[in-house]
């Protein structure tokens, strides 16, 4: 479906997977990580990556073997739950986001421990390795996670371009926003929703820990170079897939993980967006600073 | 209870009692994900000690999580009081560029020796009281006196920096100006912060270093409104957590760390439902009696 795209490429078949891959998790969660930054939810996906764990281990369970679209829905559906438990959190007004998150997070977590505890008490062989599923392995990839990437991914972007304007207005006004008429809670759950499946499509490139990053990075960069909602979501799409292509290059060259190196590219980037950044730049700032004092 | 029972709830409870105080204060102060952070960022400096000293668990290794543990937050730090981006985009900036590091270290230089990553975040308790040290010439677990020592001195510290601490919490700039020394009190916190986690970490795991430090403080934080009774709820709450977790472990025979942190789970939703006034089902059944 997608061989003509892999051929086309000047890499060998298999770099050319980990790079296509690599891009279309890094464009998507560049593009959907606004939603998370913008809200002061960055930690979001720390949360629900640890949250998949006890998804997996309940998919295994209930399966008994390790298959890995199973492992992957119920990876899903448990990010999903700890998302709606955070939103649900915080709605009640009795907890700041970074509280809801840390409590979501232990939970979440000493019951997938819990879990899979059960689990390797019970004896079954299959088990091996499941723990070590949340870590990523680009290199794993093949040409079937790839189009399903790819077929998440342009679901997530297209159920973004539709509700665009609502995300905006719920973004940077929810007051007004409900007092509008529009139920807020659908807009946070749609976009946590797809917050979910962003950490989920990562959880087999990047490790789902280190997911966070990827959602967080593109977008801090990207916020130092435009004003507008319309640019930044884009933009920070493009910084994700660059990320994620060089990063997948580089890591095959020099036979490291991909995830680690594609994290630490995309945090540098943003470190030297931060600093050199025209406008907002750290560096830029001191210098309209100093301009000034001279006057 | 057996002996060793009894010791690991020793263990635990003197844990969460450290974590309480500091987690009290990050919970206030916003900042209740820091510890789970830094529980992260520690892995490249577990990892560099190993490649130097060929040793998993000694002082050094602990020096050397604390080394990078104190990095993250102070990146954190420097990220956040630039203005540029948030303080929760500043602390996911930091930690995975940190944990990624440890693991191109693990892949580059240690994929041979056993540095599981498995041991690094499921760290364990229950083998604590097996671990003895000799002191005037009685076994004694290690973690039963790191952990005592680590709570002593953050009870001394919480209560030498009582006033700062408040002060710079509520009013950051009263602290300031009032010639408390707010920036240097918010400094100490995070310092203390990173290395009652690397205690933590290295005695009982980093599961529940997050549960510590964020559930007790998130519980008491819904029952009561002033500082001095939120901590003293926290530490109340980590104890009873600890002790009911045990039991629940031993009957169910399952993971210790896993049994506390969903018994803490349970008391935070109590805490939720029934707090008096502000309960969520308290409130329901108040504005049932009272029909307008």
């Amino acid at each position: 479906m997608i061989g003509w795209l892999l051929d086309a490429l000047p890499l060998s078949y298999p770099d050319a997977v980990v790079v296509v891959g690599t891009a279309v998790v890094g464009f998507v969660a560049g593009a959907l990580g606004p939603l998370a930054v913008l809200r002061q939810r960055s930690m979001f996906g720390d949360a629900m990556s640890h949250g998949t764990l006890a998804g997996v281990a309940v998919a295994f369970l209930v399966t008994g073997a390790k298959v890995p679209e199973v492992l992957l829905l119920g990876a899903t559906i448990s990010a999903a739950l700890a998302a709606f438990a955070m939103i649900a959190l915080e709605r009640t007004g009795r907890l700041r986001p970074d509280a809801a998150i840390g409590v979501v997070l232990s939970v979440s977590l000493t019951l997938g421990i819990v879990l899979l505890t059960h689990i390797a008490g019970s004896g079954n062989s299959e088990q091996a390795g499941l723990n070590s599923y949340l870590l990523g392995q680009a290199a794993g990839l093949t040409e079937r996670d790839i189009v399903l990437a790819l077929a998440l991914g342009a679901a997530a972007l297209a159920v973004l371009l539709v509700g665009f304007r609502l995300v905006r207005s719920a973004t940077f006004d929810p007051g007004f926003t409900s007092v509008a008429g529009v139920p807020t809670w659908a807009v946070d759950a749609a976009s946590t929703g797809l917050l979910a499946l962003a950490v989920v499509l990562g959880v087999r490139t990047v490790g789902a820990i280190l997911m966070v990053a990827l959602l967080v990075a593109p977008v801090v960069t990207a916020r130092q170079l435009t004003k507008r909602l319309s640019t930044l979501v884009p933009l920070s799409g493009a910084v994700g897939a660059a990320c994620g292509a060089v990063g997948g290059v580089l890591s095959g060259r020099a036979e490291l993980p991909a995830g680690p190196v594609i994290v630490l590219l995309a945090t540098a980037v943003a470190v030297l967006s931060v600093t050199f950044a025209p406008r907002r730049g750290i560096v830029a700032r001191m210098r309209r600073r100093r301009t000034r004092v001279a006057r | 209870m057996s002996p060793d029972d009894v010791m690991i709830v020793v263990i635990t409870g003197l844990l969460s009692t450290a974590c309480a105080l500091l987690g009290s204060f990050l919970v206030l102060r916003r900042q209740a994900l820091l510890p789970d952070a830094v529980s992260h960022a520690v892995l490249p400096g577990i990892v560099l000690i190993f490649l130097l000293t060929g040793e998993r668990a000694s002082l050094a290794t602990v020096l050397g999580a604390t080394a990078f543990g104190v990095a993250c937050v102070a990146g954190f730090d420097w990220l956040r009081r630039t203005g540029i981006v948030g303080s929760d985009a500043a602390l996911a900036l930091v930690f995975p560029a940190l944990f990624s590091m440890g693991i191109l270290l693990i892949s580059r230089f240690a994929s041979g020796a056993h540095i599981d990553l498995d041991s690094a975040i499921f760290g364990d308790v229950t083998f604590a009281p097996l671990r003895t040290i000799e002191i005037a010439g009685a076994d004694v677990p290690r973690s039963l006196v790191i952990t005592g020592g680590a709570t002593l001195a953050t009870v001394l510290l919480v209560t030498l920096l009582w006033r700062p601490l408040q002060a710079s919490t509520f009013d950051p700039d009263f602290a300031e100006l009032g010639g408390l020394r707010g920036r240097l009190v918010n400094q100490v916190l995070l310092v203390a912060v990173a290395g009652l986690a690397v205690v933590a970490f290295d005695s009982v795991g980093a599961i529940l270093v997050i549960t510590f430090f964020v559930m007790p403080a998130s519980t008491a934080r819904l029952l009561v409104r002033r500082v001095g009774t939120m901590l003293v709820v926290a530490v109340a709450v980590g104890w009873l957590s600890a002790f009911g977790g045990q039991r629940a472990a031993v009957t169910f025979d399952t993971s210790i760390p896993g049994t506390i942190g969903l018994t803490a789970g349970a008391l935070f939703l109590l805490a939720l439902l029934f707090a008096p006034r502000k309960g969520l089902l308290t409130r329901r059944l108040t504005r049932l009696r009272q029909p307008q």
